[in-house]
C-alpha cells in the first residue's frame, strides 16, 4: 500500500529506505516536502501533497531525524499516523548508540538494517486498521424478529404467552405514566393499545375493564373543571374594571420621596468626615500641573516574571518531580515538551501579531517552531524563552531570506545582451505608491545608465498618465541627454484614458524594442539584418516599466484585465507594490492577485509575482510584521523597499535588521 | 581618643590576619584564579580555527563528498537543513584531524549557517556541480561573492578550494572553463552589487570591501587568499559500488591541514 518510508538525518544523510511495489524514486517527491514545508516554516500541518503522493512526516528532534512515508493520494490510510509512531520510537530506541555519538561518524558508520522490524510494525498496523472495519448490517436470519414463531404474532385477547409477562410489567409501568396523556382519546384508546403492543403485549379483560374505569372517572372530573373554570372568566367579563396600579393613580407629589425640606437648604445634609489628604493624594504635586503618565522603564524583568508565573505553579505541583525536573534543566538534559512551550509561543505570537503581522501567518509561524522545537534537549542554563526566541528568530530570518537570485542590474544586462529590453510590471491595489515607486526605480536605473521608457497603462485615473509625464518631465532635467551621450534616458510611452491596457503595453514593449529615441546598446552592432522600414541602427531602450492602474483584489473583471495583461507580454518581472502599513490585508491581497494570475493564464506553469516592493517603510516605527505577511504568503522576496516620496527614498532590504526590530520587545 | 578607639580594632585586624582562616581563603583564592586561567588557555587552544567549511548551491554534493571523505562509503542523500560536522583524518599515517563541516546549500539556510561557522573555518571547499553549471552560472557566481566579500573571511583569508564536482557525467565541465566563466560573472557583478540599492540600516550590499583590484578585470590570484580548482567526482566513474574520485581533494586537505 505505500510507496516508500524514509528515514534521514537532517544533515542530509539517507539511513534507511523502503521502496513499496510500484513506488518512483523517493528523492524527489521527499526533496519537495523539505523545501516547501520545513524549509518555509509550514510544518504546522504534518501532510503534504506532491503530485500524486501525498507525504506524511514526523521530526526527532533530539536526534535530528526526520521519518516520511508517502503512499498515492487517492487512498486513504489509517494506519499510517499509527504507523510513524511506532516506526519512531522503534527506530530510535534501536540505534540509540549510534545517535549518540558525537558529530556524524555514528551515522556514517553504522549499518541500519530495519527491514525485518519495519515489515513487522507495518503487518501490526494493517491488522489493527483492519479490526476497526465498520460493522456489516446485521441480516434478517441474524435479528431476533425471525426467532419468533408465527404463532405469537398473531393477537388474541385474554391470551397470556409466558414470555410475555415481563415485557408486559414493564410496559405497564410505563403505560401509567403516560395515561393522563392518553386521556382525551379515551374511545379509541384501547383499541389502539392493544394495535400499538401487536405482539408485544396483551392485556386481560379484567385489566382492561379497571383501566376504563379510572379514565372514566378521571374524564368525568377533568370535564368538570372544565365546566368551571370558563365561569370566573365569565363573572370578571361581566364588569370590566379599570386596573388600578399600586403608583399609577397618584400625581407626582405622592411619588415625590424627596425630604422636602433639604433641597436648598445647606445645614440639612449630614456633616459627613472629609479628610482632604485622602482626596487630594499626593502631597508634593504642584497646583494645577498635569503629570505625564510613568510606565515601567524595565522591560526584561516583567518578561521573565510572567513567564515565571506559570511555571512556578507547576513546580509547586510537582513537588519532588518538579524540583527535580528544574535541576535537570539547569544541568542541561531536560527534553522540552509542548506544555513547556505553550505560555511562551503564546507571548511571541501576541509579541508578533502586536508588531503587524497577519495574524493567521503567526499561529502558523508558531506552529511550526513548535513543531521543530518539540523534544530537543535544552542546552546548559538555557530557558525555555531563550530556546523559543532563538528557534523563531532563525525562522524569521529564514523567511525573509531571497528564494531565487536578486539582482535587477544583471538582469538587465542580460537582456541586453540579447538585445531586447526588460520589462518589469507594478500591480497592486489603490494607493499603494505604484507610481512613485516607479519613478524612484526609473531613477535608479538611470543612475546606472540604463535607458528607461514608461508605459502609461494606468488609463483609468485621472491625471494618471499627467502624474508620468511630470515625473519623466523631472528625470529628464535631473539626468539631461548631454551627460549620458545624447541619449534621452526616459521617455513616456501613453495613449490617453479609456484605453485597453494590454494592447497599450504590447505597443509600448514594441516601441521600447525598435523604436526612435535612446540608443539602445552602447556600441554594440546588431549581429542580424533589420528590415529596411526599421532604422538601421538598434535604437531600442534598456528597461521598460509598465504602471497598471489600482484594483482592488475581489474585483473579478479588473483582476481578469490584469490577469491578461501579463499573460499576453510576458513581462520579465512581475512586482507587487504593497505598503508596510497592511496587516491581515496583506494575506488577502497577494492569496487573490496570484490565484487570478494562475486562473487566466494558459501557460503550463503560470506567470505569478515574482517580487515584492514594500512601500512607506518610513511610516511605520519597528511594526514591521507586513514584511513576513507577504513573503510568507508567497515565498517571494521583496525586491525593494520605499521610504520616502524623494527619488532616492529607494532601499534594499536587509533581513537581520528587520528581525532584529520584530524580535524587539 | 579617635587613634585611641581605632586602635584595639587595628589590632583585633591584625591578629585575624595571621590566622589559619584567612591562608585558606588565599589558598583558595590562588586556586580558582589558576583555574581560570588555565581553561581560557584551553579555550583558545580549541577555538582556532580547525574546521574546513563545504559550501556550495543545493545539489552541488556536498553531502555526499562529506559522506565519502569520512567512510568511503556511497550514501543516498536528500536535501540537508542543517549542517553535519566530524573529524577527518588527513592522512594514514599523519594523525593531524580537521573538522569537516557540511553546510546546507539551500537559499534560506546558508548565509545563515555561513555566519556560525565562518570564524571558525580554516580553509573552505566550495562545491561547484560542473554539469548544471552553465544553467546556474549566475547563482553560483552570487554565492561565491557574498562568500569572499565577508568581513570576516577577508580578515582570516582562509584557502579557498572550488571543486568542480560531478565529473564522473560526460557533460561536466572543466575546471578550466569554470574558472573563467566564474572570473567574468564576478567582474560583472563588482559592478551590479555596489550599484544596488543602499540596504534599510545603512550598510551597503555589496560589502564594504571591493573584490579584487580596481580599474582590472577580476581574476582569483587578486584575492588575498590562496584559490585553486580540482576536479573530482563523489560518486566515482565505476558507480555506487566502486571508489570515488577525490585524490585532488585529499592531496589538497593534506596540504592544508
Amino acid at each position: 500500500m505505500l510507496d516508500f518510508f524514509t528515514i534521514f538525518s537532517k544533515g542530509g544523510l539517507v539511513l534507511w529506505c523502503f521502496q513499496g511495489v510500484r513506488g518512483p524514486a523517493a528523492t524527489a517527491p521527499v526533496n519537495a516536502l523539505i523545501r516547501s514545508v520545513l524549509l518555509q516554516e509550514r510544518g504546522g500541518n504534518n501532510s503534504f501533497t506532491h503530485e500524486a503522493l501525498t507525504l506524511k512526516y514526523k521530526l526527532d528532534n533530539q536526534f535530528e531525524l526526520v521519518f516520511v512515508v508517502g503512499f498515492q493520494k487517492i487512498l486513504t490510510l489509517t494506519y499510517v499516523d499509527k504507523l510513524i509512531d511506532d516506526v519512531h520510537k522503534e527506530f530510535r530506541d534501536k540505534y540509540r548508540n549510534e545517535f549518540q555519538q558525537k558529530g556524524a561518524l555514528g551515522l556514517l558508520n553504522g549499518t541500519f538494517d530495519f527491514k525485518d522490524d519495519f515489515m513487522r510494525l507495518l503487518r501490526d498496523a494493517e491488522e489493527s486498521s483492519k479490526v476497526r472495519a465498520p460493522t456489516v448490517m446485521k441480516t434478517f436470519e441474524q435479528s431476533l424478529k425471525s426467532q419468533k414463531t408465527v404463532k405469537c404474532m398473531i393477537e388474541t385477547r385474554g391470551e397470556k404467552p409466558k414470555e410475555k409477562v415481563k415485557n408486559k410489567k414493564n410496559k405497564g409501568s410505563k403505560k401509567d405514566g403516560t395515561e393522563a396523556v392518553a386521556a382525551p382519546s379515551k374511545a379509541s384508546a384501547g383499541d389502539k393499545q392493544l394495535s400499538a403492543a401487536g405482539d408485544k403485549e396483551e392485556l386481560t379483560k379484567d385489566e382492561i375493564l379497571q383501566k376504563n374505569r379510572e379514565e372514566f372517572f378521571r374524564r368525568h372530573m377533568k370535564a368538570g373543571e372544565k365546566s368551571r373554570s370558563p365561569k370566573p372568566d365569565a363573572q370578571k367579563e361581566k364588569g370590566k374594571k379599570p386596573r388600578v396600579w399600586d403608583l399609577g393613580n397618584s400625581n407626582a407629589k405622592v411619588l415625590d420621596y424627596s425630604n422636602s425640606a433639604t433641597n436648598g437648604s445647606a445645614e440639612a445634609c449630614p456633616v459627613e468626615e472629609f479628610d482632604p489628604d485622602m482626596a487630594l493624594g499626593d502631597k508634593n504635586r504642584e497646583p494645577g500641573r498635569l503629570y505625564d503618565l510613568e510606565y515601567e522603564s524595565d522591560d526584561e524583568a516583567e518578561e521573565e516574571k510572567v513567564v515565571q508565573n506559570p511555571s512556578k505553579p507547576s513546580v509547586k505541583k510537582g513537588g519532588l518531580g518538579g524540583m527535580f525536573g528544574m535541576l535537570k534543566g539547569l544541568v542541561g538534559s531536560k527534553s522540552l515538551t509542548r506544555e513547556d512551550m505553550d505560555p511562551v509561543l503564546e507571548k511571541m505570537k501576541d509579541h508578533l501579531i502586536a508588531k503587524n503581522v497577519a495574524a493567521e501567518i503567526a499561529v502558523q509561524l508558531c506552529e511550526s517552531v513548535a513543531k521543530k522545537l518539540e523534544g530537543k534537549v535544552m542546552g546548559t542554563f538555557t530557558t525555555v524563552t531563550s530556546t523559543v526566541k532563538q528557534a523563531l528568530q532563525e525562522a524569521l530570518v529564514q523567511i525573509l531570506q531571497p528564494q531565487r537570485r536578486v539582482d535587477v542590474l544583471r538582469d538587465v544586462m542580460d537582456a541586453q545582451r540579447h538585445r531586447r529590453p526588460y520589462v518589469v510590471t507594478f500591480c497592486g491595489v489603490n494607493g499603494v505608491g505604484k507610481s512613485t515607486n516607479l519613478a524612484k526605480i526609473s531613477f535608479w536605473l538611470i543612475e546606472n545608465g540604463f535607458s528607461v521608457l514608461i508605459a502609461a497603462c494606468d488609463t483609468f485615473r485621472a491625471g494618471a498618465v499627467e502624474q508620468l509625464r511630470t515625473h519623466t518631465r523631472r528625470l529628464n532635467a535631473l539626468h539631461p541627454p548631454e551627460s549620458h551621450g545624447g541619449r534621452t534616458m526616459v521617455q513616456l510611452y501613453e495613449k490617453g484614458y479609456g484605453k485597453d491596457a494590454a494592447g497599450i503595453a504590447m505597443e509600448a514593449i514594441s516601441y521600447g524594442r525598435h523604436g526612435t529615441g535612446a540608443g539602445g546598446c552602447p556600441g554594440a552592432a546588431p549581429s542580424f539584418t533589420l528590415p529596411p522600414v526599421l532604422p538601421a541602427r538598434n535604437q531600442g531602450f534598456d528597461v521598460v516599466l509598465v504602471d497598471t492602474a489600482g484594483r482592488m483584489q475581489d474585483n473579478a473583471p479588473l483582476m481578469t484585465a490584469l490577469a491578461k495583461l501579463i499573460a499576453v507580454n510576458a513581462p520579465d518581472l512581475v512586482l507587487f507594490v504593497g505598503e508596510a502599513l497592511v496587516g491581515n490585508e496583506a494575506v488577502d491581497q497577494l492569496v487573490k492577485f496570484n490565484k487570478a494570475l494562475a486562473d487566466h493564464s494558459m501557460a503550463q506553469t503560470p506567470r505569478l509575482i515574482d517580487g515584492i516592493v514594500l512601500t512607506k517603510f518610513d511610516t511605520i516605527d519597528d511594526k514591521v510584521g507586513a514584511a513576513i505577511s507577504m513573503t510568507y504568503i508567497t515565498s517571494k522576496p521583496i525586491v525593494f523597499v520605499g521610504t520616502g516620496q524623494t527619488y532616492c527614498d529607494l532601499r534594499s532590504l536587509n533581513a537581520k535588521a528587520v528581525v532584529a526590530a520584530l524580535m524587539k520587545a | 581618643s579617635m587613634a585611641g578607639g581605632l586602635e584595639p580594632h587595628l589590632e583585633a585586624l591584625r591578629r585575624e590576619l595571621h590566622g589559619p582562616a584567612v591562608l585558606s581563603v588565599l589558598v583558595a583564592l590562588i586556586a580558582v584564579a589558576v583555574t581560570f586561567l588555565i581553561w581560557r588557555f584551553v579555550q583558545g587552544r580549541r577555538s582556532s580555527r580547525k574546521a574546513v567549511l563545504l559550501l556550495g548551491l543545493c545539489d552541488a554534493g556536498k553531502t555526499l563528498l562529506f559522506a565519502r571523505l569520512l567512510s568511503g562509503r556511497y550514501r543516498d542523500t536528500q536535501t540537508s537543513i542543517t549542517d553535519s560536522s566530524a573529524l577527518y583524518r588527513v592522512s594514514q599515517d599523519k594523525s593531524t584531524t580537521v573538522t569537516l563541516i557540511d553546510l546546507p546549500g539551500h537559499e534560506s539556510l546558508r548565509l545563515q549557517f555561513l555566519e556560525r561557522f565562518k570564524a571558525a573555518a580554516r580553509a573552505m571547499v566550495f562545491v561547484v556541480d560542473s554539469v548544471a553549471f552553465q544553467r546556474e552560472v549566475k547563482d553560483v557566481a552570487e554565492l561565491l561573492f557574498q562568500v569572499l566579500v565577508d568581513s570576516t573571511v577577508l580578515r582570516n583569508a582562509p584557502a579557498l578550494l572550488i571543486a568542480c564536482n560531478k565529473q564522473d557525467v560526460t557533460m561536466a565541465k572543466s575546471a578550466k572553463l569554470i574558472q573563467q566563466q566564474l572570473e567574468k560573472e564576478l567582474n560583472t557583478l563588482r559592478v551590479t552589487r555596489s550599484a544596488a540599492p543602499t540596504s534599510l540600516d545603512g550598510s551597503a550590499t555589496g560589502g564594504p570591501a571591493q573584490l579584487g583590484k580596481k580599474g582590472k578585470d577580476f581574476d582569483f590570484s587578486q584575492l588575498p587568499m590562496k584559490v585553486e580548482f580540482v576536479e573530482c567526482s563523489a560518486r566515482g566513474s565505476k558507480g555506487e559500488e566502486g571508489e570515488a574520485d577525490l585524490e585532488a581533494l585529499q592531496k589538497w586537505l593534506m596540504k592544508v591541514a
